[in-house]
């Protein structure tokens, strides 16, 4: 041994030691978690599932928002003639309503056409032709007069629905506000949900965080008594809420990644009998990456909550 | 040097130190004895921070400690090395770790503080068991790993506050031994104790407390 020092010779500049003493934090903590694989597991997976769940009915809604925007609003009437109506009587009809001034224009849309285009897409070729007829109505497509109100649609289609070889009108706009307001209230239940069950992962965290610095104290006590900083004694336990937190919030990507492969074939038909041309978007980079960092700060936020608190009372309570 | 000066604490209606007056001087060894509520533990306590006399000043080398706060008091206690009776070892690291802890806290590079460890460990005699885990060593072992994490950064100061409570007289005598050394290469130490067996084989200051008061003063 020789003389005590006065002056911290040995040591490194200030900002290598922080360096190191960070690297020693992060590496010690990665440490703890891996000789507890089934804490840890487990603990991802709560994230992963907290994160996951909002993130897949976000992605659903945002599919689902862009066949609401991708419709043609524009309002209109489809009049489905009668089963026995033939071509003329429908070509008729449409002369007649092209005739009423609140009217712009009439398309007749041919139940054998309409029947082609529907083997095309559907593939069911060999069903329909075992049919006996054709079972499709002939169809007419009425587009009202600009800046016509719904109480004059209304009137409208049922003044149409008193024609003679009408079966049905049908106010096209309904369904389009109806996937609005439904997609609205999904919007907040998804929120709300998401909000929820972020405030189940931090609490699990912390949770699993406290039990941490509790069965750390001694450590965080021998750091105080011998020097350390607050934000030393605190610095192991930000680590291990962040390989937590970032753990799950990889997790929350990969299960993302499969509920997504699970949702594309639904969600796809979907489109298709919206008539919407689009498919199914894949969550790029920016999800996975997201999460990540999601999953990471509210680890980070969850430490420092539970290991900041102790620590404080653990001083406070040696320094009193 | 360590420098009490009419020090008082005062729990509630209780003295727990009256008026005390003591000094230390740099390189002395001395022995702070009494009987068990008789401000020994305050004392130290004092000392190294952990409380704040309701009276008097300490000065640690002429500063009085009553100006160090916040981020200073870590640098402070720093300056001190630190033995309990229960060695306050951390069972999750092994030997190399637990020493190393005060290096890592007071910023050392690997390299230093891999070389400073091995000094401390060659000094207690424990270079064999670097890598052991604390677990598996007996108390004087134990106590002996204690010491090298109390002086592996060289401080200015070593407090031992009962350091061989829960040792036989052999142990007790080794780490009586290993205090001495450190003082003759001019460590500050001081030892509360009320090991009789120890204070009679001491050729240091003792220094008595009774009620919260030195009461005497003199080689044991």
């Amino acid at each position: 041994m020789t003389q005590p020092q006065k002056r911290d010779q040995g040591h490194w500049g200030a900002w290598p030691a922080w360096r190191a003493q960070h690297r020693a934090a992060a590496s010690n903590s990665w440490q703890k978690l891996v000789v507890q694989p089934v804490v840890t597991a487990v603990t991802w997976l709560v994230i992963a599932i907290s994160l996951a769940l909002p993130s897949t009915l976000l992605l659903t809604l945002d599919n689902l928002s862009a066949v609401a925007g991708g419709v043609d609003r524009s309002p209109q009437l489809s009049v489905l003639l009668t089963g026995d109506s033939e071509l003329p009587v429908a070509e008729q009809l449409q002369r007649t309503l092209k005739s009423w001034p609140d009217i712009d224009d009439v398309v007749l849309l041919d139940r054998e056409l309409a029947l082609s285009q529907f083997i095309q897409q559907t593939e069911l070729a060999t069903v329909v032709g075992s049919l006996a007829r054709n079972p499709l109505p002939h169809t007419l497509i009425v587009m009202p007069g600009p800046a016509l109100s719904a109480a004059a649609m209304t009137d409208l289609g049922q003044r149409v629905q008193t024609l003679s070889g009408v079966d049905r009108v049908i106010v096209d706009t309904r369904w389009v506000a109806r996937l609005e307001t439904a997609l609205q209230a999904g919007w907040r239940w998804v929120l709300g949900l998401g909000a929820v069950m972020l405030m189940g992962a931090v609490l699990v965290l912390g949770n699993t965080l406290r039990l941490a610095v509790e069965a750390r104290k001694d450590e965080i006590l021998v750091v105080h008594l011998i020097g350390g900083s607050p934000a030393f004694a605190r610095r192991p336990f930000l680590y291990l809420g962040l390989w937590y937190g970032v753990g799950g919030g990889m997790v929350a990507a990969l299960l993302l990644m499969i509920m997504t492969w699970w949702l594309t074939g639904p969600v796809n038909t979907l489109f298709l009998l919206y008539e919407s041309p689009q498919t199914m978007r894949v969550p790029g980079a920016l999800y996975p990456m997201s999460l990540t960092v999601l999953g990471g700060s509210l680890g980070l936020l969850s430490a420092r909550l539970a290991a900041g608190r102790y620590v404080r009372q653990l001083v406070s309570l040696t320094s009193s | 040097m360590i420098e009490f000066d009419r020090v008082s604490r005062r729990f509630g209606q209780q003295d727990a130190l009256r008026n005390l007056n003591l000094q230390i001087d740099d390189g002395e060894m001395a022995l702070l004895t009494g009987h068990s509520g008789a401000g020994k533990s305050t004392l130290l306590r004092l000392l190294l921070l952990l409380d704040r006399p309701t009276g008097g000043q300490i000065l640690v080398d002429g500063q009085s400690t009553q100006q160090i706060q916040g981020n200073a008091v870590g640098h402070y206690r720093r300056r001190f090395g630190v033995v309990f009776q229960e060695h306050r070892l951390l069972f999750d690291r092994n030997v190399r770790d637990n020493i190393a802890l005060p290096l890592e806290i007071a910023g050392f590079s690997p390299h230093d503080a891999n070389r400073r460890v091995r000094a401390a460990l060659d000094k207690v005699g424990l270079l064999a068991k670097e890598r052991a885990d604390p677990n598996g060593l007996s108390g004087g072992e134990q106590q002996r790993v204690a010491i090298a994490r109390a002086v592996v950064a060289r401080p200015e100061f070593l407090i031992a506050d009962e350091p061989t409570g829960n040792l036989d007289p052999a142990l007790s005598a080794e780490i009586m031994t290993l205090f001495e050394a450190f003082n003759q290469v001019g460590v500050t130490v001081l030892v509360a104790t009320h090991d009789l067996s120890l204070i009679a084989r001491s050729r240091h200051r003792l220094m008595t407390l009774a009620a919260g008061q030195l009461m005497q003063a003199g080689v044991a």
